[in-house]
């Protein structure tokens, strides 16, 4: 019997096959059809708002982008985050259930490694989803808009991307410690019901009974990615927080506006490493 | 890292191997050894654990007792991993990736260069091929090569040849018997194990789970495989160990 093989020992640094398989996942996305059509609903329903909101505002005799900038915040904070959940979703426990994910924790990547390259090559593929969308309303809106525009509109952009990545790290939890890809995408989407409505219809109801008061309210913002993203963007937008109504300007009395943006941005961060952490854990104590 | 102490001579050595989903015991103080060049299959009936031997040698699974790849202890660690080209018995490939994008992208989570020249001329699909164009056989082949990929000294392989054609068989256990001159190691899942007749030099049999054979594969006739449950599904059941 003749000597072990020689295998070429390349040293592997710690974060080795993070760029691989960010590159996989980002190829991968980018040819299905699920994030094309995405991309193209997106496109189609932020332009339709942008339209619509610019006709509004020449029917009042304004100028300026302000009511189509408001009906993206709503959209950005909406769609988005169920594309993130959707695409997170389908990721680990995809990968689990044809057998692939097997092959690839077999090699010398760890579960870290894992998780944060499927993660970054997913969020960039709902970037260029978000960004396509986003722009065809930007190409509009450059006709009407003024320089004092763009500053908000740059902070909407932020907001929908930071929400839509929270969206996408809560989807990868979910992939993770599910029980299949039905699973998960069933669970995806009850969460974005509970985020987008649920809370709010809750806080409605129970609203006048609880007597939340402002610190109530705010802890109901952090609690929500969604919420956060919406503030977050709408402060951007009017930085005194009266747009906000007395809940802003408690805000901005209290934290500041930078102050404010980092609260909401660390809710939004949050939203989105507490999942992967969840993930990294499931992958190492689950049998894959 | 380099392999130390006792194991050291074994390329594959488990000691009191179990591994239990919920109450169901799948594998029950499994030891066996694996020398460097060896091949040995792993049979049994349907559900008797020679996939979730595999899982837990590759160190996809958690488990009691001890294993040493390269003398080195599949505890989560990288290193151990390197050592080891694994094969699952279904993996279904992405399709809207080619043949090249695969090799080269399981290569660099290797470390490794994206090389298949181990593999027979012809054996593996043109690079540029989309894998979903490709046959269940032809997606099977990719998968061997992945599990080729870096020159692993332990091959886990689980059910290799299930789908390939008698030419394709052929032209891997040729690779195989190449790779065991060079002092590669292979523990080959099979229910099969009369297709590895002359190619491989051992046969562990399980039974619900325990080794009940462990010898050579002319020894192995003499042993009645029973035991027919199904192996149940690691993704739906909680590990105990």
């Amino acid at each position: 019997m003749s000597a072990a093989p020689s295998v070429i020992e390349r040293p592997l640094g710690r974060g080795h096959g993070v760029t691989a398989l960010a590159a996989w996942e980002l190829k991968a996305a980018v040819r299905s059809r699920w994030v094309l059509g995405t991309a193209i609903v997106f496109a189609a329903i932020s332009l339709g708002v942008t339209l619509l909101g610019l006709e509004a505002l020449r029917g009042l005799g304004l100028s300026g982008v302000g009511p189509a900038s408001a009906g993206l915040v709503n959209l950005g904070v909406l769609l988005p985050p169920l594309m993130g959940l959707l695409l997170g979703a389908g990721s680990i426990a995809g990968a689990r259930e044809r057998g692939l994910l097997a092959m690839m924790v077999a090699q010398p990547v760890s579960r870290t490694s894992l998780i944060v390259g499927v993660f970054l090559g997913l969020v960039a593929a709902l970037w260029i989803t978000v960004a396509a969308g986003f722009g065809l309303s930007a190409l509009v809106l450059a006709g009407v808009a003024r320089v004092s525009d763009l500053a908000p509109f740059g902070a909407l952009v932020v907001a929908t991307l930071a929400v839509g990545t929270a969206g996408l790290g809560v989807g990868i939890g979910l992939s993770s410690v599910a029980a299949g890809r039905t699973q998960a995408v069933a669970l995806a989407v009850a969460v974005w019901f509970v985020l987008a409505l649920g809370m709010d219809l809750a806080l409605a109801g129970l609203g006048p009974a609880v007597q939340l008061g402002p610190e109530g309210l705010l802890v109901a913002v952090l609690l929500n990615p969604l919420e956060a993203g919406r503030i977050l963007a709408l402060l951007a937008a009017n930085p005194s927080g009266a747009a906000l109504g007395p809940f802003g300007t408690y805000m901005i009395e209290r934290f500041g506006s930078t102050g404010s943006a980092v609260l909401l941005g660390s809710a939004i961060a949050a939203w989105t490493v507490i999942p992967l952490l969840v993930a990294r854990s499931a992958l190492r104590r689950r049998p894959t | 890292m380099r392999p130390e102490g006792p194991h050291a001579a074994s390329v594959l050595l488990t000691d009191r191997l179990s591994k239990a989903y919920g109450p169901h015991t799948v594998l029950d103080e499994v030891s066996i050894r694996v020398s460097g060049g060896e091949i040995a299959v792993v049979s049994g009936a349907n559900g008797t654990g020679k996939s979730t031997l595999l899982r837990c040698v590759a160190g996809l699974a958690r488990f009691r007792g001890q294993v040493h790849v390269g003398g080195l202890p599949v505890d989560g660690r990288r290193a151990v991993r390197r050592l080891v080209g694994y094969m699952p018995q279904a993996v279904q490939l992405p399709e809207n990736v080619t043949v090249g994008e695969v090799i080269g992208f399981f290569a660099r989570l290797r470390g490794a260069e994206p090389d298949t020249s181990n593999l027979p001329e012809g054996f593996l699909p043109a690079d540029e091929r989309p894998i979903g164009i490709l046959s269940g056989g032809q997606r099977q082949r990719v998968a061997l090569a992945v599990a080729l990929l870096g020159r692993p000294r332990l091959l886990l392989l689980d059910e290799p040849v299930a789908n390939l054609d008698e030419l394709g068989r052929e032209g891997f256990w040729q690779t195989l018997r190449e790779l065991s001159a060079r002092g590669t190691a292979a523990l080959i899942a099979s229910p099969m194990p009369s297709d590895l007749a002359g190619i491989a030099d051992r046969a562990i049999v399980l039974d619900d789970g325990r080794v009940v054979f462990d010898g050579e594969m002319n020894g192995m006739h003499a042993v009645p495989l029973v035991g027919e449950a199904d192996e149940p599904d690691e993704g739906r059941e909680e590990a105990r160990a």
